[in-house]
Formats: structure tokens, C-alpha cells, sequence
């Protein structure tokens, strides 16, 4: 019966049923197999409000809406490339830099490609990078940056994993910190790469006057990284709180000040953030009742007997680990991974000996590659419709960056003092 | 620049339908209809995310400036999240824009498609209305217990939007199962997922 059930499910799932629907299968499923009465899936969807956390994800996707309807892509991109533009292949750099950024601040919900490579393609294409280079960059920074503040599924990772409450306790700011080493490291890499192909691409000599022509120009939006960054940090305010003042500064910055984005437009832009944090809440909150669904059977713990005698060491697990997560970030969105997958595979990775931060950061490198994976990663798809191009060209334009990536990848993984250096 | 999604077209519009199917939906008064909700949906989003920031803010701005705030305003903020994401869920709903994995969008002939949305709407309209008709029996609980909820507002209250939401999603989810949502007929070159803004 149950396995009827789940077989069913699966098929659904497989046949486009929207992953809220499955989830919500599966808890009910489970549920009845236990003889639990169904109610306790309103009570866990209700348990929502009970995390003080989660309002900050509305906050941030809808400041990163309207980051991405206003101009700053191009302010961001001027300041940055008044800043780092006279190095070696420095427009490449810059580019690096900036997807970073404005990942972070929007989610890898495609934005970044659509509203900076947009900007960004034929700007290096002019500047003599290659059209290879330039599509793979663009499309492959597209989720660099889901590790950095803001990033609304780094703050999903710590809410569920804290939810689980492994034994290994740990705060969302040091998660946090402990996200910013391995970005850099993949952001050098990428770097690195790129004055390998392409440091004889004549260089832009720095200039003062540009620079605080660009300073100027962003002067509304400069503070608003310390707001996030330095408040967050400080631990002065709580992360909620930030994102509550992130969220009414970048409206009035805006619509008031930069007035760039109309009153009119406002409700249109509120949907589509509400459309989209409210698919991913839904999926979260039906998530939280087939977890402890999973608890209560003890999945991860036969999970975890399970893969202990098959697997001996933590070096062996994190490289069924890495290929596991490549496979389901080419598959599943970022969202649904972590709300699944993380409650089966935290646990597991704490019995080999994980710290949950180090796991958060391998699980959403990992989706950071997934994202551009041959043949179905998300951005490979947004980065054809965006720029026109058949898909076997972009196959070929990221397969060097994924290379690089998987090298920051192996280098974050088995060097935990990347994510850990700080406690 | 991203512009907020389009209202979503009188199918008819944009593919083929066998005739019989697509009556209902091009009726003026069913598009006028869909508009006025459209902009009902919308209006309470734009309430409740408002209220969230608004009361979020003063809560700082008081705690900073007088040494403290709404004792509510937290729960008020937390529960009009809840309300603003059930709504949102609906509007995905509406707008077919929750996330799935599309193997079957992607690799599928037209006509598996066509079966395939017909066959996982009506299964999803079934799982909402199971989740509704029990989120109905916990709203009824804490109504026949008076569990308080914040400030004055019992708990029932603020869960009641679970079970409407729910109904609402299975009524779409049943809609669609008999009248097959435009945008399931995407044409290869659009991209695949819905986070995916317009050009």
C-alpha cells in the first residue's frame, strides 16, 4: 500500500506535479502510514509564523525585485569597474564580482543574467574577450554569489538546518561569515582563469575621475551594504531586522530618489515577490511536516547506520556527497533541494563528522555548479532565451568554467578551514 | 528589466483548443471576472507585505527611539507573512508558475504534455482539498478551545487562511484539470522554469 502510494507520488512528481503538491503527498502518506491524524500538516504550515527568521526572506527578494527594475545593475557595474577595471582582464573580473553581488542581493533566480548579462556580454565582447569565454562567464556567474548575504537560500539553509537541531549548535551569522572565505576563493579561481585566457586584452588605465563620477552616480545605494553587511555582522540587529530596513530603504531609494521605478509599477512588483517567496514558503512549510514525519521513523538514522557500513570514511562520504548534490543541483531547484534534502542529509553528515556550516557551504557550492551543468542546469536554459544561442554552444562555453568551479569545489570541501576558520 | 507577469491570456489566444473546451473562458464576463480577483489578489498582497514592512520598521525605529514597541507587532508581522504567502501560493497557482521539475515540459511530446497537466492538475486539486478539509478540523480545535492568537485576535483567526487558501488552490487545480492553462503550452524557446523573467 504504502509503497503503491509512494510509486504513485513519484509519478506524479516526474510527470510535472508541482513539487509542494508531492511533498504534501509524501507527508500525507507517511502520515497515515502512521496512523497521525493529517491536521498536524496545518499545524507544521502554521509553525511558519512561529520563526521569527523567515520574514526576512520577503524582505530581501522583494528589495531584490526592485533592485533588479531600477538601474542598479548599472551603477554596481560602474563602481566596480572604476574599482578593479585597470587590472589584468580586469572587465572579466569585474563581471565576476558584480554576478556575485547581485546574486546575493536577488537570489539565483536568473535575474542576474537576464539584468547583467544583458549588460555584461557584449561589453566584453567588445572589450576583445572571446565569444566562448564571455557567454561561459556570464552564464556561469549567474549563481556565484548564493553564498554571500543576503542570499535568500543561504538563510533558507539556516533556518532549516537549525530547525534540525543536530547537536552541533551554531548561529546564522557565523553561517554567514562562514560563507564569504569559499566565495572568494571561487571568485580567485575565476579570476585567475581569466587572466590565463585573456590577460593580453588591452587594459583600462585607472581613473580618479571616473571613479567618483560612478561613486556619485550610486551614492543613494553605497550604504546600503553596510546597512546589510555591517548590521548583520555586528550582530546589531537581528537578520530580520535588517531585512525589514533593507527592504524600506531600497523602496524609498527607489522610488523616491532615483525614481526609477514608478508608484504605479509597485503592486506588480509585489506580486511576482509574493508569487515567488510564496511558492517557496509553501514548499518549506509542507517540507517541515515530512520532516518530522522522516524523524519520527528515523529515516536519517537508518540513512546513517545504512551508509556506515557501506561507507567508512568522511573522506569517501563527502565524494558521494559532492556527486550526489551535483546531480540533484542539475535537477532540482535551489529551494526544493535544500527543504528536501537537507533534513535527509544534515544529520548524516554530522555523524561523520561535518560541522552544519561546513555542510551548508559544500550543499550550496554544489547547487552553485548545478545551476550550469550540461545539460539541464537552470542558467544554461535563461542564458540560451536570453542571448538567442542553441544550447550546445552554451555547453560548450561553461564546461572550462565548471571546470574551475569543480576545483574551488574539491578545494572548499576537503579543506574545512575555509568555512570554519573563524571558530 | 523584469516586468511583473502578464494576466494570464484567454487560452484560446495563444494555442489551439478543441472547440467546447475554451467557451467558458472567453466569455467577457469570465476575463472581467478574472481581473477583478487578479486585482483583489493583488491588492491584498500589496496590504499585507505593507503591513509587514510598516510594522517591522516602526518596531526598530520604536525599540531605538523610546526603548520598545507593539508587544504584538512580531506576531502581527509573522502572521501577515503567513496570510501574504498562502495568497502568493494561490496567485502561483493561477499563474502556473510553482515550482516542478518539468522532465515531461521539457523532453515530452505535445500530447504527452496535454495529458500529463491534466492528469497532475487534477491530482494536485485532490491533495489541496485533502489539505484544506484538514487544516478546516485545527482551525476548528483551537475555535472550540479559544486559543488566543496575539493581541485580541484568537488563533483561529489567523490560521483560517490556511484552509481558504487550500479550497481556493483546489478549485484552480480542478479548473485547470478541465480547461488545460495556456501556459503549459510553452513553445521551445521559452525557458523552462518560472523564475525565468519575460525579455
Amino acid at each position: 500500500m504504502i509503497w503503491a502510494g509512494a510509486a504513485l507520488i513519484v509519478l506524479m512528481a516526474l510527470l510535472g506535479a508541482p513539487l509542494f503538491v508531492v511533498v504534501l503527498a509524501a507527508a500525507m502518506l507517511g502520515l497515515m502510514a502512521e496512523g497521525i491524524d493529517l491536521g498536524v500538516i496545518a499545524v507544521d504550515l502554521y509553525a511558519l509564523t512561529q520563526k521569527p527568521l523567515l520574514v526576512a526572506l520577503p524582505f530581501f527578494t522583494f528589495a531584490g525585485y526592485l533592485m533588479s527594475e531600477a538601474n542598479t545593475s548599472q551603477r554596481l557595474m560602474a563602481v566596480t569597474r572604476a574599482l578593479v577595471g585597470w587590472m589584468p582582464a580586469g572587465l572579466a573580473v569585474v563581471g565576476l564580482v558584480v554576478c556575485a553581488l547581485f546574486t546575493a542581493l536577488t537570489g539565483a533566480s536568473g535575474v542576474t543574467i537576464v539584468a547583467l548579462g544583458g549588460l555584461l556580454l557584449p561589453m566584453l565582447q567588445k572589450s576583445g574577450y572571446g565569444r566562448n569565454f564571455s557567454l561561459g562567464l556570464v552564464t556561469s556567474s549567474g549563481s556565484l554569489g548564493l553564498l554571500v548575504v543576503p542570499s535568500v537560500p543561504l538563510i533558507l539553509y539556516g533556518i532549516v538546518a537549525q530547525q534540525m537541531d543536530v547537536g552541533v549548535p551554531f548561529t546564522i551569522q557565523q553561517l554567514f561569515i562562514g560563507g564569504l572565505g569559499p566565495t572568494l576563493l571561487m571568485v580567485l579561481l575565476l579570476s585567475f582563469y581569466a587572466v590565463w585566457r585573456h590577460g593580453d586584452v588591452p587594459r583600462t588605465p585607472f581613473n580618479g575621475r571616473a571613479l567618483l563620477a560612478a561613486l556619485k552616480q550610486a551614492r543613494w545605494e553605497l550604504p546600503l551594504p553596510f546597512v546589510v553587511l555591517g548590521g548583520i555582522y555586528s550582530g546589531y540587529f537581528a537578520i530580520s531586522e535588517a531585512a525589514a530596513l533593507t527592504v524600506l530603504y531600497v523602496l524609498i531609494v527607489e522610488t523616491l530618489l532615483y525614481r526609477e521605478i514608478p508608484l504605479r509599477a509597485l503592486p506588480g512588483v509585489v506580486r511576482q515577490t509574493m508569487v515567488m517567496v510564496g511558492s517557496i514558503l509553501l514548499i518549506l512549510g509542507v517540507a517541515l511536516a515530512f520532516t518530522s514525519y522522516l524523524v519520527d521513523v528515523e529515516v536519517p538514522q537508518r540513512l546513517f547506520a545504512f551508509l556506515q557500513t557501506h561507507v567508512e570514511d568522511k573522506l569517501t562520504f563527502l565524494i558521494l556527497l559532492n556527486l550526489l548534490l551535483l546531480a540533484l543541483g542539475a535537477i532540482l531547484d535551489v529551494f526544493s533541494a535544500i527543504v528536501i534534502m537537507v533534513p535527509l542529509l544534515l544529520p548524516v553528515a554530522v555523524g561523520y563528522g561535518i560541522h552544519p556550516i561546513h555542510f551548508g557551504v559544500i550543499f550550496l557550492a554544489n547547487l552553485e555548479i548545478g545551476y550550469f551543468t550540461p545539460p539541464i542546469g537552470l542558467n544554461l536554459f535563461i542564458s540560451a532565451y536570453r542571448f538567442n544561442r542553441p544550447m550546445l554552444d552554451l555547453y560548450v562555453a561553461c564546461v572550462p568554467f565548471m571546470l574551475v568551479m569543480l576545483l574551488a569545489l574539491l578545494l572548499i570541501t576537503y579543506v574545512p578551514w575555509l568555512s570554519l576558520w573563524f571558530l | 528589466m523584469r516586468k511583473p507577469p502578464p494576466p494570464r491570456r484567454p487560452v484560446s489566444h495563444s494555442a489551439p483548443i478543441r472547440p467546447g473546451h475554451a467557451i467558458p473562458l472567453n466569455s467577457p464576463a469570465f476575463e472581467r471576472l478574472r481581473r477583478a480577483l487578479a486585482a483583489f489578489e493583488t491588492a491584498l498582497l500589496v496590504l499585507l507585505l505593507g503591513v509587514m514592512i510598516g510594522v517591522a520598521a516602526f518596531q526598530i525605529i520604536a525599540r531605538n527611539l523610546f526603548g520598545g514597541g507593539l508587544l504584538w507587532g512580531s506576531d502581527l508581522v509573522q502572521v501577515a507573512m503567513l496570510w501574504a504567502t498562502m495568497v502568493g501560493a494561490t496567485v502561483a497557482v493561477g499563474s502556473n508558475r510553482h515550482i516542478r521539475i518539468d522532465v515531461v515540459a521539457r523532453f515530452g511530446g505535445q500530447r504527452l504534455q496535454a495529458v500529463a497537466g491534466r492528469i497532475v492538475a487534477l491530482f494536485s486539486a485532490v491533495l489541496c482539498a485533502a489539505l484544506g478539509w484538514y487544516s478546516i478540523e485545527f482551525v476548528r480545535w483551537d475555535f472550540v478551545d479559544q486559543v488566543p492568537g496575539f493581541a485580541s485576535v484568537p488563533a483561529w483567526v489567523c490560521e483560517s487562511i490556511i484552509p481558504v487558501a487550500a479550497a481556493v488552490m483546489a478549485l484552480r487545480y480542478l479548473l485547470q484539470t478541465i480547461w488545460p492553462p495556456a501556459a503549459e503550452r510553452q513553445d521551445e524557446a521559452q525557458p523552462p522554469t518560472p523564475e525565468a523573467p519575460p525579455p
